[in-house]
């Protein structure tokens, strides 16, 4: 029996000896045969192969190795293994959109591949090597890759100044700006913009059922269903006040303690009685208002919707607010008052102190408190009443804990700082360090700012954050801005690189910096880098503009450039105050190297002239964009007074280089002699229009409201 | 005994195809597709706005070229309204005119941006960029002109004239 047991038992241990061994050698095969079928060495080896069907293969599999590659750059903290598949990055005849993947060519930006990596800009898991682990989020790495669309986001974590290669970028840290995030979220180089109005005498101008409503819809939009508008129509901005959600309860104590607030009382102006006798039994009042309010160029600032055609439109500036209802929010005191002198009811107003008569200021309020209105504004608003203590009490609290201090002051309320969350390193978050509550949206970090951005209960129930409205473009772009906001730079050793942007003031001295102040210049011009975009960059006016024609301008401003809808202001400018910004403006706003006086005019002939003429007309053909007499295009500025306008200096050195004295002047650069220069400028000279513009005011008046009844 | 060598066998017949089965699923995934990244940048189709077309970096950054230098005359609404196509004459193509613009080689519009009509013999109201433009925001306009012809635009065109003729 023992025998046979052991004959039996080796029987059987053969056979277990014999599975084992297979069983080992098969183990042991699992990891070179997982090797050879490695995802990468697959792209390895197809890339190989469509290198090979190409007419270039010598050149494609010059630096060809089996192997993983890698760039490595230990002082960037960077190892990144994409190369291994996306093997034809950088060879240029790969650029076709035709050429399959992984093997297309990055496209030429500025920073190359072999100094920079990829997982600096693009995100991802750099020394991973295979696909789905580089590209998407594991449990080991939360980090995906970045969506093409908001890849400009990584050029802004070291780019904090304005680069024009990013119009996304710019655009969502302007919004950041504008809608004044900051108010509430500490964020890096975001400008911080000026706080929403001063509510200290708000009182004196809208009324408690104007609050509510406002508070409740700050500006509702024209739905699909055709549900009507409260106080605006839709435009491609939104509105900067957004919508909290209140209660009745909230919305009848907000409105209370608000509608109380009058800091400073109001001091009516009394309008001339002779002029109200006269005017206010004139049929076409309100209709001369609407002449006088158009020629002022308010809309330069302020938007109005207009129906043309069936639809309606917003037309305007975006500097000022809204108006096509404004005459239905405020008072008509105030409103007149405001006219006046807006810096007596708001110190630091963007609105310039217009030059106002008596009759204009009737007309124009009367316009604007009859036509900008809508009668249906505060149809759903109940009876408020005036207020008790106890609305009061919750009011004055609701004020602070809602964040209105944020962005608007009052004079018993202090800003609250740090508001909402630290932002300034929201782009790095993990997924997993996200709150999404119970909402369906994807787990990543660009789904979540956008969820948060359009609906901030859908990722939090108790979010304190207001409801913005967005567009889809304006929407990714502020996700853009938001996902630049990575704290430090990727590594530290970009750190050095990091160009911070740099905070630049232009403050005029003298009797100027009262005329500066009094009208805004900076609110749509720049000097120097200060200042607004909307009208012409005038750091170097006094070397382009003769002294004359700057007064001339600004007491009566004539169209240059006939395309613009937003245009200069008739201000009503004193000849006193053209005078001291014209003497300013020509003086100490040069060029540096431009002195107006360097090219003496006088020896220019008729015969230069008539040269310039025809290089003008047709060597150069430049009435292609310019417009003289009544022919020409309208790209360029109109050229009919460029005689009394430019200076002969200005005119020499524009035509030499544009650029070198507005680097964003689309203008060409042309291959002008020196004689071709003298020429056409010695052409441009004669070019006057040789009318006065009109110096008295019913001058203007009788031509503009000709203009506005030919329209 | 026999049932053992059963088992064995069948292990020894599925064992391999683990790996090789790991190995395989990660085959299926040939190509990434781009649309797993999205679009770096979209512009409205301009016969059918509708409809989006998508862009790179590169035309992107033609696109950016083209609305502030070009868009002026080589389109029909601009950023400030009004075009000026019609104060041209001959008029100036539009940038999406397919019929016009595919039959031209990639080196041909680079000269003529570059040079100005009339150094290749057309209008001289078209300005040469050359010295405003660099060479490689030319190159940008003209990807982005391809992507939004209509017909689609389809490589190659005919050669180009040397560079220079006159």
């Amino acid at each position: 029996m023992p025998a046979e047991d052991t004959g039996k038992l080796s029987d059987k241990l053969r056979l277990t000896f014999a599975l084992t061994t297979v069983l080992c050698v098969l183990v042991l095969a699992i990891s070179p045969l997982k090797d050879f079928l490695a995802e990468w060495k697959h792209y390895k080896r197809s890339y190989s192969k469509f290198a090979q069907g190409r007419l270039d293969t010598k050149r494609l599999l010059a630096d060809y190795n089996p192997n993983i590659d890698q760039v490595w750059l230990p002082a960037m903290n960077v190892t990144d293994r994409c190369t291994t598949c996306h093997q034809g990055i950088t060879q240029p005849s790969l650029g076709e959109v035709s050429v399959p993947q992984p093997f297309r060519a990055h496209p030429p930006v500025p920073h190359n591949v072999r100094d920079w990596g990829c997982t600096i800009c693009h995100r991802g898991q750099g020394p991973a090597t295979e696909v789905s682990e580089a590209h998407e989020t594991t449990l080991a790495w939360e980090q995906p890759i970045l969506p093409a669309h908001f890849l400009q986001s990584s050029c802004g974590t070291c780019h904090q100044g304005d680069m024009k290669e990013t119009p996304q970028l710019m655009r969502g840290r302007e919004l950041l700006s504008r809608l004044n995030c900051q108010g509430c979220h500490k964020l890096n180089h975001v400008e911080r913009a000026g706080l929403g109005p001063d509510l200290s005498s708000v009182g004196n101008k809208v009324t408690r059922e104007w609050i509510y409503k406002w508070l409740k819809e700050p500006r509702t939009v024209l739905d699909k269903d055709g549900n009507t508008t409260t106080n605006g129509y839709e435009s491609g901005e939104e509105s900067r006040m957004p919508k909290f959600r209140l209660s009745e309860e909230e919305l009848k104590a907000l409105s209370a303690f608000l509608s109380l607030q009058k800091a400073t009382p109001l001091t009516p102006y009394k309008i001339n009685p002779a002029v109200l006798a006269v005017w206010s039994k004139k049929p076409d009042l309100i209709s001369q208002g609407e002449v006088r309010f158009r020629q002022m160029m308010c809309t330069t600032c302020h938007q109005l919707a207009v129906t043309r055609a069936g639809e309606t439109k917003l037309i305007g500036g975006n500097i000022g607010p809204e108006l096509t209802k404004v005459g239905s929010k405020v008072n008509e005191q105030w409103l007149i008052a405001w006219l006046r002198d807006p810096k007596d009811y708001l110190a630091h107003a963007n609105m310039p102190q217009y030059g106002w008569t008596d009759e204009d200021l009737y007309k124009v309020s009367q316009y604007i408190l009859n036509r900008l209105t809508d009668s249906d504004l505060l149809t759903n608003v109940p009876q408020l009443g005036s207020p008790t203590d106890q609305e009061l009490q919750t009011g004055k609290r609701l004020f602070t804990d809602k964040g209105c201090t944020s962005c608007h002051s009052l004079s018993e309320t202090s800003q609250q700082k740090d508001f909402g969350p630290d932002l300034t390193a929201l782009g790095r978050k993990n997924a997993s360090e996200l709150e999404f509550s119970k909402s369906k949206i994807d787990r990543n970090l660009v789904s979540y700012i956008q969820a948060k951005l359009q609906d901030p209960v859908s990722v939090n129930p108790a979010a304190r954050m207001p409801q913005y409205t967005w567009n889809q473009g304006d929407l990714d772009a502020v996700t853009t801005a938001l996902l630049s906001q990575t704290g430090d730079a990727p590594t530290s050793a970009l750190q050095h690189l990091v160009v911070p942007k740099k905070d630049v003031v232009f403050q005029p001295v003298g009797a100027f910096a009262r005329v500066f102040e009094r009208y805004k210049c900076y609110a749509c011009h720049r000097f120097n880098g200060y200042g607004g975009t909307l009208a012409p960059d005038l750091s170097y006016e006094g070397s382009r503009a003769q002294k004359k024609w700057i007064a001339d301008f600004l007491e009566n401003p004539q169209t240059i450039r006939p395309t613009l809808i937003l245009r200069m202001p008739q201000f009503n400018m004193s000849e006193k105050d053209a005078g001291v910004a014209a003497e300013y403006l020509s003086l100490a706003v040069q060029k540096a190297e431009l002195d107006p006086e360097s090219v003496d005019a006088r020896p220019f002939t008729s015969t230069m002239a008539a040269k310039g003429k025809e290089l003008y007309e047709v060597k150069y053909q430049c009435q292609s964009c310019h417009t003289i007499g009544a022919t020409g295009g309208y790209v360029g500025p109109n050229l009919n007074n460029a005689g009394n306008w430019l200076t002969p200096a200005w005119i020499e050195a524009w035509l030499r280089n544009p650029q070198a004295l507005q680097p964003d002047s689309i203008e060409p650069r042309r291959n002008f002699t020196d004689e071709e220069v003298r020429e056409l400028t010695a052409y441009l000279i004669t070019l006057r229009t040789g009318i006065k513009p009109p110096k008295t005011k019913s001058a203007a008046h009788s031509r503009l409201s000709a203009e506005g009844a030919g329209r | 005994m026999k049932e053992n060598m059963r088992k064995a066998l069948l292990l020894l017949t599925v064992l391999p195809c683990v790996p090789a089965a790991s190995g395989c699923k990660k085959q299926a995934t040939v190509i990434y597709p781009d649309v797993a990244f999205g679009a770096y940048d979209t512009e409205p189709d301009w016969n059918d706005p509708s409809k989006q077309v998508k862009l790179g970096y590169r035309e992107s950054q033609g696109r950016h070229v083209f609305y502030v230098y070009c868009v002026w005359c080589h389109a029909d609404a601009t950023p400030a309204g009004p075009s000026n196509r019609s104060n041209l004459t001959p008029i100036a193509p539009l940038m999406n005119d397919g019929e016009k613009l595919n039959g031209e080689s990639d080196e041909y519009l680079q000269n003529i941006i570059t040079l100005g009509g009339s150094a290749l013999g057309k209008s001289e109201m078209m300005p040469p960029y050359g010295k405003t433009l660099s060479a490689e925001e030319i190159k940008d306009v003209i990807a982005f002109t391809r992507t939004i012809a209509q017909p689609v635009y389809q490589k190659p065109g005919r050669p180009g004239p040397p560079y220079g003729t006159k």
